[in-house]
């Protein structure tokens, strides 16, 4: 009984805080609401018009574009930080903490910075550069841009496991492979990557799983324009919902984006299950 | 290990780490500057030149834009969380970690799986569950939400708890001692390293939040900084001086608790994982 009792509050949370909203999202995906008035029964024409919708592909486009961006940029960075830093030369560890500071900032706020620093008239940039770049408003710049402040966002965040990583492979291992005349260049492919699989599959999956849901940052640098270029998923379902009043639409877009993102974790997880290194004991 | 190779190495490195600190920190530098400039000297001159005199003008302006009120407001919201997620986390923890029921480990899955469900997907659902309970634009709106604990800190302190020792409990046990005070004089006291990396996770993530509390109040009575924020800056696009003040109250106060707390921020993060 006591089990019960202890379990209570927190139950409480996850039964009404993220369970019921699951039910409530499918059943309003059948539904036509506007914020304000009646609740209406809509059947599946909600499904009908987000899937046959350009906007909603055009979003889903941009997500994927932006991921292909943002996660190999950021694990490529962070993986060359963390190697620099494994030498231990003196002062790494204020380096390492200092790389952090981005990303516990409220990622808002980093974008209101952000947007600043690229502003066309005053910002920082473009003084520098002594002409005026439109970064955030050509169609061509914009999600580049926004991918770039996203992985100066995260780069010291992924660079924090890469180094663990790192540090956790023995030092027997490194050496009997010296002593072997390996080069170093031969040690980092042979034996520092494959021994590194295990945080790759995490950096790679947490990577790809909050790229999808980025939101703040669009929100306070572009608004998903110029032309719906960085109109990421997350910032496609608030506008659908709170901005166009149609929440049954962003209900649909909603679940679509579970269904995904479950789907990313399963496969994932199948592939690298299959692929998983080498266990030493 | 002092070898040549060493020293080279050292010769390549340093300069490439000492650009990436100064990539990372020049923004933060630039915002605080232009926000002790003062509108005038930011309009006649380069936005890089420095500010003569330094002025706290920005932030007096920001002060009768209800910022004020709006830090208030974020501090509380952020107290009351972590009160929330520790107490009841613990509480569940304890339980699947130390407790035998029927269902126990059903209901350990259905948490766990409940990680899987993302903050994109359940703001739409909650705002409607919300308005429906008449809590729109409220100050419990901010919180209910997040403060009966979560998934992933119950995973991480049970798997914790496991590794006290059984032996400790059922010494306190026979001294007569209840499940709160073991919780409270054993349990507790044994995994303060856990307990406050969960602190500072939930603190950095909760301050920072900004969707939810977006979504859910309007106006200026419940205004988290996150929020004040972007109205600011969609108000005043132009006034950079004006908003940069802004961003650097939004993001100081975790910059002190990170210089303050680094090295613990920088394990816990390596320890969860997780925002």
């Amino acid at each position: 009984m006591l089990g019960y009792v202890l379990l209570a509050p927190s139950l409480f949370g996850v039964v009404t805080f993220m369970l019921l909203p699951m039910l409530v999202v499918l059943w309003l995906s059948l539904q036509r609401w506007d914020l304000l008035g009646p609740i209406e029964f809509a059947g599946l024409s909600n499904w009908q018009s987000v899937l046959t919708d350009r906007s909603f592909a055009t979003s889903l486009v941009v997500t994927v574009l932006f991921i292909a961006m943002v996660v190999p940029a950021q694990t490529v960075l962070g993986l060359v930080a963390a190697t620099m830093l494994a030498r231990g030369l003196p002062g790494s560890s204020a380096f390492r903490t200092l790389y952090v500071l981005p990303w516990i900032c409220a990622p808002l706020a980093i974008a209101v910075l952000w947007r600043w620093i690229l502003a066309p008239t005053d910002g920082v940039v473009s003084t520098l550069l002594e002409r005026r770049v439109e970064w955030l408003t050509d169609p061509g710049l914009a999600l580049p841009v926004v991918s770039a402040v996203v992985v100066w966002t995260n780069v010291g965040y992924v660079t924090l496991f890469f180094l663990a990583g790192i540090l956790n492979i023995p030092r027997e291992i490194h050496n009997a492979a010296s002593t072997d005349g390996a080069n170093a260049w031969q040690r980092f492919r042979r034996i520092t990557l494959p021994m590194l699989r295990p945080t790759f599959f995490f950096v790679l999956v947490t990577g790809i799983i909050s790229a999808a849901q980025v939101f703040d940052t669009v929100y306070a640098l572009t608004s998903g324009g110029p032309q719906g270029r960085t109109d990421l998923v997350a910032h496609r379902i608030y506008a659908e919902a709170f901005g166009e009043a149609a929440v049954g639409r962003a209900a649909v877009m909603a679940v679509v984006l579970f269904v995904l993102l479950v789907g990313v974790t399963i496969v994932q997880h199948l592939y690298f299950r299959r692929r998983i290194t080498y266990d030493l004991t | 290990m002092t070898s040549p190779s060493r020293v080279l190495s050292g010769i390549v490195i340093y300069p490439l780490l000492v650009a990436g600190a100064v990539i990372t920190l020049a923004p933060f530098l630039l915002g605080l500057l232009t926000s002790v400039t003062s509108t005038q000297q930011f309009s006649t001159e380069s936005p890089l030149s420095l500010p003569t005199p330094p002025t706290l003008a920005n932030y007096l302006d920001l002060a009768d834009a209800g910022f004020g009120r709006a830090l208030v407001v974020t501090a509380l919201m952020t107290a009351v969380i972590l009160l929330g997620q520790i107490t009841f986390s613990v509480l569940a923890a304890y339980a699947f970690a130390r407790l035998r029921f029927p269902g126990r480990d059903v209901l350990f899955w259905v948490y766990l799986a409940t990680m899987m469900v993302p903050a994109t997907v359940t703001v739409v659902p909650l705002y409607l569950m919300m308005a429906q309970a008449g809590l729109r634009n409220t100050f419990w709106a901010l919180v209910l939400p997040f403060m009966f604990g979560s998934p992933y800190a119950i995973f991480l302190l049970r798997e914790y708890f496991r590794t006290i020792p059984a032996d400790l409990i059922n010494a306190a046990r026979t001294d007569g001692a209840n499940t709160l005070d073991v919780i409270v004089h054993v349990v507790l006291p044994a995994s303060r390293p856990i307990l406050v990396t969960l602190a500072l996770i939930t603190v950095v993530s909760q301050w920072n939040n900004f969707m939810w509390p977006l979504v859910i109040t309007s106006g200026g009575e419940w205004q988290v900084l996150t929020v004040a924020t972007a109205g600011l800056q969609s108000r005043y696009n132009a006034q950079w001086t004006l908003v940069m003040a802004a961003t650097t109250v939004a993001v100081v106060p975790l910059i002190v608790l990170f210089v303050a707390l680094g090295r613990h921020i920088v394990r816990s993060i390596v320890v969860t994982g997780l925002k």
